[in-house]
């Protein structure tokens, strides 16, 4: 058992290490963006290139996340603004499963 | 030959170590350490989140899967029996 | 003596210090995640975890009782409800100062309106996403902390009775 454990804790260990190693730094776009997209007007985090725009006259991807709301992690962006209406019914969920907790667990206020 | 590189060697890894976990976590009869060990196939599981990368999830999947589902579990298994097939 | 404070459901001196330590740290780690969630990873749900699983370090450290009687379930309920009511007044806004339903009216305007440039990453961007966060951070660590104590409060009493 304790070999087990040495295991595990060399395990997360090397875990954690490998995280702070490979994290990217703060503010920083990855390292091949800059090759991959040149001519980049506004710095690309977080895989830009899923809502990228295809300008068809131009023949060149633009950049239209970052400009539309302002926020770096694309992610996010697509998350609370383009599919803001999943996070509403996420948010609904999960008032519906809190709701339901409190009407079944709940005690009246002494 | 093939060439396999670290990453490779690292998602083969977590696959194992995540397999394994997850047999134990079937295989013991003391409920505690089955939670446990479902603990340490979600952390895995962010891991290998984390090397897809998904940060977020990994995040999510840290907090959700290794503390609250198993301080839950563990909430449930004080009020009820700690090992398997106790026949009361 | 030892027994009892394990009836008690209260677990050892430096579990609890531990404790005491890390539930600060892990609050302002998770006010740090919800607040940058629009530039880097994390967002509200991932922070709110973060911060519900810190309400659960005290409730395993110090006993349901002990925790019940600094802060109660219905109050996190209402801070949850608040969460969401945020959410809903903020969309709302977006329908009449702007186009739609969810609209980010915010994009340049002085409060979050900034649009980082090459290289930069400012908190004073994102549009509406920082309050989104915030709204969403509050229903989750509403929400996660009030499951877990109302059910570790029911398990508490049928121990007793």
């Amino acid at each position: 058992m304790k070999k087990l454990a040495f295991i595990a804790f060399v395990v997360f260990f090397f875990f954690l290490f490998y995280s702070a190693y490979e994290i990217r730094d703060f503010g920083n776009p990855p390292s091949n963006v800059k090759e991959t997209f040149p001519d980049a007007k506004y710095k690309v985090t977080m895989d830009d290139r899923i809502i990228g725009k295809y300008n068809t006259t131009t023949g060149e991807w633009e950049y239209g996340a970052v400009e539309e709301t302002g926020a770096n992690n694309v992610v996010t962006s697509v998350v609370f603004d383009y599919r803001g209406y999943d996070t509403l019914g996420e948010a609904t969920v999960l008032f519906t499963a809190i709701a339901g907790i409190m009407l079944l667990f709940g005690r009246e206020k002494k | 030959m093939f060439e396999i590189s670290l990453f490779e060697v690292l998602i083969i890894l977590l696959s194992v170590f995540m397999i394994a976990s997850a047999i134990i976590a079937i295989w013991f009869k003391d409920l505690l350490a089955s939670v446990i060990a479902l603990a340490v196939m979600s952390l895995l599981l962010s891991l290998y989140f984390y090397i897809l990368h998904a940060p977020d999830v990994a995040i999510a999947e840290a907090g959700v899967g290794a503390c609250l589902t198993t301080a839950i579990l563990i909430i449930t298994i004080k009020a009820t029996k700690r090992m398997e097939g106790d026949e009361e | 003596m030892k027994n009892e404070e394990m009836n008690e459901g209260k677990m050892t001196v430096i579990v609890q210090t531990i404790a005491a330590l890390l539930f600060p740290l892990a609050l302002i780690f998770s006010f740090y995640v919800i607040m940058h969630g629009h530039l880097t990873p994390g967002g509200g749900f991932q922070g709110g975890a973060i911060g519900a699983s810190a309400v659960v370090l005290l409730i395993v450290a110090y006993g349901v009782k002990h925790v019940e009687e600094k802060m109660s379930e219905g109050g996190f309920s209402v801070f949850e409800s608040l969460g969401g009511l945020i959410f809903v007044v903020v969309a709302i806004f977006g329908l009449f100062l702007a186009t739609s339903f969810l609209a980010n009216f915010l994009v340049n305007e002085p409060i979050f309106g900034k649009i980082p440039g090459w290289g930069e990453s400012p908190l004073n961007s994102g549009g509406i996403l920082p309050i989104l966060n915030i709204a969403v951070g509050m229903k989750v660590i509403g929400g996660l902390s009030a499951v877990v104590l109302i059910l570790a409060l029911i398990s508490r009493e049928g121990e007793e009775k």
